[in-house]
Protein backbone atom coordinates (compact mmCIF):
# COMPACT_ATOMS: atom_id res chain seq x y z
CA UNK A 1 0.00 0.00 0.00
CA UNK A 2 1.23 3.65 -1.29
CA UNK A 3 2.46 5.59 1.97
CA UNK A 4 1.09 8.52 2.03
CA UNK A 5 4.10 11.17 2.38
CA UNK A 6 3.82 15.42 3.39
CA UNK A 7 6.27 17.56 1.44
CA UNK A 8 6.46 20.88 3.62
CA UNK A 9 8.55 23.64 2.60
CA UNK A 10 7.81 27.32 1.08
CA UNK A 11 9.86 26.75 -1.60
CA UNK A 12 8.73 24.77 -5.04
CA UNK A 13 11.95 24.30 -6.04
CA UNK A 14 13.02 22.40 -2.74
CA UNK A 15 9.43 20.14 -3.09
CA UNK A 16 10.89 19.30 -6.23
CA UNK A 17 14.20 18.41 -5.40
CA UNK A 18 12.93 16.11 -2.85
CA UNK A 19 10.82 14.01 -5.39
CA UNK A 20 12.99 13.79 -7.83
CA UNK A 21 15.86 12.27 -4.71
CA UNK A 22 13.53 9.83 -4.25
CA UNK A 23 13.75 6.19 -5.91
CA UNK A 24 11.56 5.64 -8.82
CA UNK A 25 10.50 2.13 -6.35
CA UNK A 26 9.32 4.33 -3.31
CA UNK A 27 5.21 3.84 -3.23
CA UNK A 28 3.91 6.82 -1.70
CA UNK A 29 0.90 9.00 -2.35
CA UNK A 30 2.53 12.90 -1.97
CA UNK A 31 0.73 15.63 -0.80
CA UNK A 32 2.32 19.00 -0.41
CA UNK A 33 2.84 22.04 2.17
CA UNK A 34 3.42 25.19 1.77
CA UNK A 35 4.19 26.75 4.92
CA UNK A 36 3.47 24.74 8.74
CA UNK A 37 0.19 25.81 9.57
CA UNK A 38 -0.85 24.35 5.89
CA UNK A 39 1.18 21.30 6.94
CA UNK A 40 -0.81 21.12 10.35
CA UNK A 41 -4.21 21.37 8.86
CA UNK A 42 -3.03 17.90 6.51
CA UNK A 43 -1.47 16.15 9.78
CA UNK A 44 -4.51 16.58 12.15
CA UNK A 45 -7.05 15.29 9.67
CA UNK A 46 -5.22 12.71 7.75
CA UNK A 47 -3.33 9.96 8.40
CA UNK A 48 0.24 10.83 7.24
CA UNK A 49 3.36 8.46 7.09
CA UNK A 50 6.58 10.16 6.45
CA UNK A 51 6.74 14.00 6.30
CA UNK A 52 9.68 15.75 4.65
CA UNK A 53 9.84 19.31 6.95
CA UNK A 54 11.21 22.41 6.21
CA UNK A 55 12.53 24.76 9.41
CA UNK A 56 12.72 28.14 7.99
CA UNK A 57 9.21 28.81 6.52
CA UNK A 58 6.23 31.85 6.67
CA UNK A 59 3.47 31.62 9.04
CA UNK A 60 4.58 28.53 11.08
CA UNK A 61 8.37 27.11 11.04
CA UNK A 62 9.42 23.88 11.37
CA UNK A 63 10.47 24.01 14.88
CA UNK A 64 6.33 25.27 15.75
CA UNK A 65 5.24 22.07 13.48
CA UNK A 66 7.32 19.64 15.63
CA UNK A 67 6.46 20.89 18.81
CA UNK A 68 2.82 20.60 17.50
CA UNK A 69 3.30 17.36 16.45
CA UNK A 70 4.79 16.20 19.87
CA UNK A 71 2.61 17.85 22.19
CA UNK A 72 -0.62 16.20 20.40
CA UNK A 73 0.98 13.32 20.34
CA UNK A 74 0.84 12.70 15.89
CA UNK A 75 1.80 9.72 14.98
CA UNK A 76 4.22 10.12 11.73
CA UNK A 77 7.90 9.73 11.01
CA UNK A 78 9.62 13.05 10.65
CA UNK A 79 12.67 13.84 8.42
CA UNK A 80 13.49 17.89 8.74
CA UNK A 81 15.48 19.05 5.60
CA UNK A 82 17.27 22.81 6.40
CA UNK A 83 19.47 25.48 5.03
CA UNK A 84 19.92 26.11 8.56
CA UNK A 85 22.41 23.39 9.23
CA UNK A 86 24.26 24.94 12.78
CA UNK A 87 24.51 21.56 15.11
CA UNK A 88 22.08 23.29 17.81
CA UNK A 89 18.99 23.55 15.34
CA UNK A 90 20.05 19.81 14.50
CA UNK A 91 20.11 19.37 18.51
CA UNK A 92 16.40 20.79 19.25
CA UNK A 93 14.88 19.12 15.82
CA UNK A 94 16.71 15.77 17.21
CA UNK A 95 15.42 16.42 20.70
CA UNK A 96 11.76 17.55 19.17
CA UNK A 97 11.63 13.82 17.55
CA UNK A 98 12.45 14.16 14.38
CA UNK A 99 13.92 10.92 12.83
CA UNK A 100 16.58 12.91 11.10
CA UNK A 101 18.15 16.40 9.95
CA UNK A 102 19.33 16.41 6.40
CA UNK A 103 20.87 19.55 5.09
CA UNK A 104 19.37 21.28 1.99
CA UNK A 105 20.25 20.65 -0.71
CA UNK A 106 18.68 17.43 -0.54
CA UNK A 107 19.87 14.58 -2.73
CA UNK A 108 19.52 11.39 -3.81
CA UNK A 109 22.59 10.21 -1.48
CA UNK A 110 21.53 11.53 1.36
CA UNK A 111 18.32 10.52 1.12
CA UNK A 112 18.67 6.97 0.17
CA UNK A 113 21.17 6.41 3.48
CA UNK A 114 18.27 7.56 5.71
CA UNK A 115 15.32 6.02 4.19
CA UNK A 116 17.25 2.27 3.89
CA UNK A 117 18.14 3.29 7.29
CA UNK A 118 14.68 3.17 8.81
CA UNK A 119 13.38 0.05 6.59
CA UNK A 120 11.47 2.96 4.53
CA UNK A 121 12.79 1.62 1.26
CA UNK B 1 11.98 40.23 -6.81
CA UNK B 2 9.98 42.80 -8.75
CA UNK B 3 11.97 43.76 -11.94
CA UNK B 4 14.09 42.16 -14.76
CA UNK B 5 12.25 39.92 -15.89
CA UNK B 6 12.19 36.70 -13.50
CA UNK B 7 9.42 34.63 -13.99
CA UNK B 8 7.88 33.07 -10.39
CA UNK B 9 9.53 29.55 -10.87
CA UNK B 10 13.04 31.34 -11.31
CA UNK B 11 12.32 33.80 -8.59
CA UNK B 12 11.54 31.21 -6.13
CA UNK B 13 14.59 28.95 -7.59
CA UNK B 14 16.93 31.67 -6.89
CA UNK B 15 15.65 32.59 -3.31
CA UNK B 16 15.62 28.64 -2.65
CA UNK B 17 19.42 28.84 -3.28
CA UNK B 18 20.29 32.26 -1.68
CA UNK B 19 18.85 30.75 1.65
CA UNK B 20 20.89 27.38 1.34
CA UNK B 21 24.10 29.89 0.39
CA UNK B 22 22.89 32.12 3.32
CA UNK B 23 22.43 28.96 5.97
CA UNK B 24 26.10 27.99 5.08
CA UNK B 25 26.82 31.64 5.73
CA UNK B 26 25.47 31.64 9.43
CA UNK B 27 26.83 28.18 10.34
CA UNK B 28 30.19 29.74 9.60
CA UNK B 29 29.56 32.82 11.27
CA UNK B 30 27.70 31.15 14.46
CA UNK B 31 31.17 29.12 14.91
CA UNK B 32 33.22 32.54 14.58
CA UNK B 33 30.90 34.07 17.81
CA UNK B 34 30.67 31.17 19.46
CA UNK B 35 26.73 31.18 19.46
CA UNK B 36 23.92 30.91 17.85
CA UNK B 37 22.35 32.64 14.81
CA UNK B 38 18.58 32.89 14.45
CA UNK B 39 18.30 32.34 10.89
CA UNK B 40 15.68 34.82 8.52
CA UNK B 41 14.66 34.27 5.00
CA UNK B 42 16.76 36.94 3.65
CA UNK B 43 14.21 39.18 1.67
CA UNK B 44 16.06 39.44 -2.21
CA UNK B 45 15.72 42.14 -5.22
CA UNK B 46 17.07 42.69 -8.27
CA UNK B 47 17.20 46.62 -8.76
CA UNK B 48 19.32 48.87 -11.33
CA UNK B 49 22.89 49.93 -9.85
CA UNK B 50 21.90 53.38 -9.79
CA UNK B 51 19.21 52.98 -7.22
CA UNK B 52 21.71 51.95 -4.64
CA UNK B 53 22.39 54.64 -3.05
CA UNK B 54 18.96 56.30 -2.37
CA UNK B 55 17.76 53.11 -1.68
CA UNK B 56 20.20 52.87 1.27
CA UNK B 57 20.39 56.21 2.65
CA UNK B 58 17.81 56.21 4.80
CA UNK B 59 18.96 53.58 6.98
CA UNK B 60 22.45 54.62 6.84
CA UNK B 61 22.67 58.38 6.90
CA UNK B 62 21.92 59.42 10.09
CA UNK B 63 24.67 57.05 11.76
CA UNK B 64 28.37 56.00 11.23
CA UNK B 65 28.55 53.43 8.88
CA UNK B 66 31.32 50.93 7.05
CA UNK B 67 30.98 49.25 4.05
CA UNK B 68 33.30 46.16 3.03
CA UNK B 69 33.85 45.36 -0.78
CA UNK B 70 34.90 42.25 -2.60
CA UNK B 71 35.63 41.58 -6.02
CA UNK B 72 34.33 37.98 -7.04
CA UNK B 73 34.98 36.41 -10.79
CA UNK B 74 33.77 32.60 -11.87
CA UNK B 75 32.92 30.93 -15.05
CA UNK B 76 30.55 31.91 -17.81
CA UNK B 77 30.90 35.02 -17.13
CA UNK B 78 29.42 34.95 -13.32
CA UNK B 79 31.41 38.26 -11.84
CA UNK B 80 30.70 40.90 -9.61
CA UNK B 81 31.35 42.78 -6.46
CA UNK B 82 29.90 41.98 -3.19
CA UNK B 83 29.26 44.78 -0.66
CA UNK B 84 28.38 44.16 2.88
CA UNK B 85 27.11 47.74 4.76
CA UNK B 86 27.30 47.99 8.40
CA UNK B 87 25.38 50.50 11.39
CA UNK B 88 28.70 51.15 13.32
CA UNK B 89 26.63 50.86 16.10
CA UNK B 90 26.15 47.27 15.31
CA UNK B 91 29.57 46.24 14.37
CA UNK B 92 30.21 47.61 18.15
CA UNK B 93 28.34 45.22 19.45
CA UNK B 94 29.83 41.93 17.79
CA UNK B 95 33.28 43.60 18.74
CA UNK B 96 32.05 43.63 22.20
CA UNK B 97 30.87 39.99 21.90
CA UNK B 98 34.24 38.96 20.54
CA UNK B 99 36.05 41.23 23.21
CA UNK B 100 37.20 43.98 21.28
CA UNK B 101 37.67 47.38 22.50
CA UNK B 102 35.56 49.95 21.20
CA UNK B 103 37.19 51.99 18.57
CA UNK B 104 40.15 49.73 18.28
CA UNK B 105 41.89 49.92 14.84
CA UNK B 106 41.37 46.21 15.01
CA UNK B 107 37.59 46.63 14.41
CA UNK B 108 38.20 47.07 11.23
CA UNK B 109 40.14 43.51 10.87
CA UNK B 110 36.78 41.66 12.67
CA UNK B 111 35.12 43.80 10.27
CA UNK B 112 36.58 42.43 7.54
CA UNK B 113 36.59 38.96 9.01
CA UNK B 114 33.13 39.22 9.26
CA UNK B 115 32.54 40.28 6.01
CA UNK B 116 34.90 37.65 4.64
CA UNK B 117 32.73 34.90 6.18
CA UNK B 118 29.73 36.61 4.86
CA UNK B 119 30.32 36.81 1.73
CA UNK B 120 32.78 34.39 0.41
CA UNK B 121 30.84 31.29 2.40
CA UNK B 122 27.32 32.71 1.06
CA UNK B 123 29.14 33.21 -2.56
CA UNK B 124 30.90 29.69 -2.41
CA UNK B 125 27.57 27.93 -1.35
CA UNK B 126 25.73 29.92 -4.80
CA UNK B 127 28.81 28.64 -6.99
CA UNK B 128 28.75 25.07 -5.72
CA UNK B 129 24.95 25.05 -6.01
CA UNK B 130 25.06 26.19 -9.73
CA UNK B 131 28.60 24.40 -10.56
CA UNK B 132 30.37 27.23 -10.70
CA UNK B 133 33.57 28.59 -8.55
CA UNK B 134 34.43 31.92 -7.40
CA UNK B 135 37.78 33.41 -7.02
CA UNK B 136 38.21 36.81 -5.10
CA UNK B 137 40.12 39.81 -4.80
CA UNK B 138 41.17 41.41 -1.18
CA UNK B 139 38.41 43.01 0.59
CA UNK B 140 38.18 47.03 1.36
CA UNK B 141 36.75 48.48 3.98
CA UNK B 142 35.88 51.71 3.69
CA UNK B 143 34.24 53.98 6.72
CA UNK B 144 32.21 56.73 6.59
CA UNK B 145 31.17 59.15 9.21
CA UNK B 146 27.40 60.33 9.54
CA UNK B 147 26.02 61.47 6.46
CA UNK B 148 28.65 60.17 3.95
CA UNK B 149 27.76 56.59 2.87
CA UNK B 150 25.54 58.09 -0.75
CA UNK B 151 28.54 59.33 -1.64
CA UNK B 152 30.89 55.62 -0.91
CA UNK B 153 27.85 54.05 -2.20
CA UNK B 154 27.86 55.91 -5.14
CA UNK B 155 31.89 55.54 -5.86
CA UNK B 156 31.30 51.65 -5.50
CA UNK B 157 28.05 51.15 -7.73
CA UNK B 158 29.04 53.38 -10.23
CA UNK B 159 30.31 50.68 -12.72
CA UNK B 160 27.46 48.26 -12.05
CA UNK B 161 24.42 47.86 -14.22
CA UNK B 162 22.82 45.70 -11.95
CA UNK B 163 22.39 45.05 -8.03
CA UNK B 164 20.90 42.08 -6.41
CA UNK B 165 20.01 43.10 -3.38
CA UNK B 166 20.17 40.54 -0.07
CA UNK B 167 18.91 41.89 3.14
CA UNK B 168 20.33 39.86 6.17
CA UNK B 169 19.21 40.03 9.66
CA UNK B 170 20.44 37.83 12.47
CA UNK B 171 19.19 37.72 15.34
CA UNK B 172 22.12 36.23 17.67
CA UNK B 173 21.25 35.22 21.36
CA UNK B 174 21.02 38.06 23.17
CA UNK B 175 21.97 40.44 20.32
CA UNK B 176 20.47 41.60 17.42
CA UNK B 177 22.42 42.25 14.19
CA UNK B 178 21.61 43.27 10.79
CA UNK B 179 23.75 44.24 7.63
CA UNK B 180 22.56 44.54 4.24
CA UNK B 181 24.96 42.84 1.29
CA UNK B 182 24.18 43.99 -2.07
CA UNK B 183 25.87 42.16 -5.01
CA UNK B 184 27.02 44.26 -8.05
CA UNK B 185 26.33 42.19 -11.33
CA UNK B 186 26.87 43.87 -15.08
CA UNK B 187 23.93 43.50 -17.22
CA UNK B 188 24.94 40.39 -18.89
CA UNK B 189 25.16 38.13 -15.56
CA UNK B 190 21.41 38.89 -15.48
CA UNK B 191 20.85 36.78 -18.67
CA UNK B 192 23.56 34.20 -17.38
CA UNK B 193 21.34 33.93 -14.27
CA UNK B 194 18.56 33.22 -16.03
CA UNK B 195 19.58 30.83 -18.44
CA UNK B 196 21.45 29.13 -15.19
CA UNK B 197 18.11 29.25 -13.19
CA UNK B 198 16.52 27.26 -16.30
CA UNK B 199 19.09 24.85 -16.39
CA UNK B 200 18.31 23.75 -12.74
CA UNK B 201 14.80 24.32 -13.00
CA UNK B 202 14.61 21.95 -16.00
CA UNK B 203 16.54 19.17 -14.11
CA UNK B 204 13.24 18.78 -11.68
Amino acid sequence: MALPVLICDDSLLARKQVRKSLPESFDAEFQTAGNGLEALAILRSQEIGLVFLDLTMPELDGIGVLEVIKAEGIDCFVIVISADIQPEMKKRVMELGALAFIHKPVNEEKLHSILKQYGLI
Amino acid sequence: MSTLGFSEEQRDCLQEIINVAMGLASDKLARFLNTFVHLQVPSIALVGASHIPAEFENRYQDTEAALVSQGFFGNEGVRGEAIVLYQMENAHKISALLGYEVGDVSEIEMLTDISSILTTTFLNGLADQIENSLSYSAPRVLSSAKGDISSLLKNTSFHWEHALKVDISYQLIDHSFNCDMILLIPGEAVTNIQRILDRILEEY
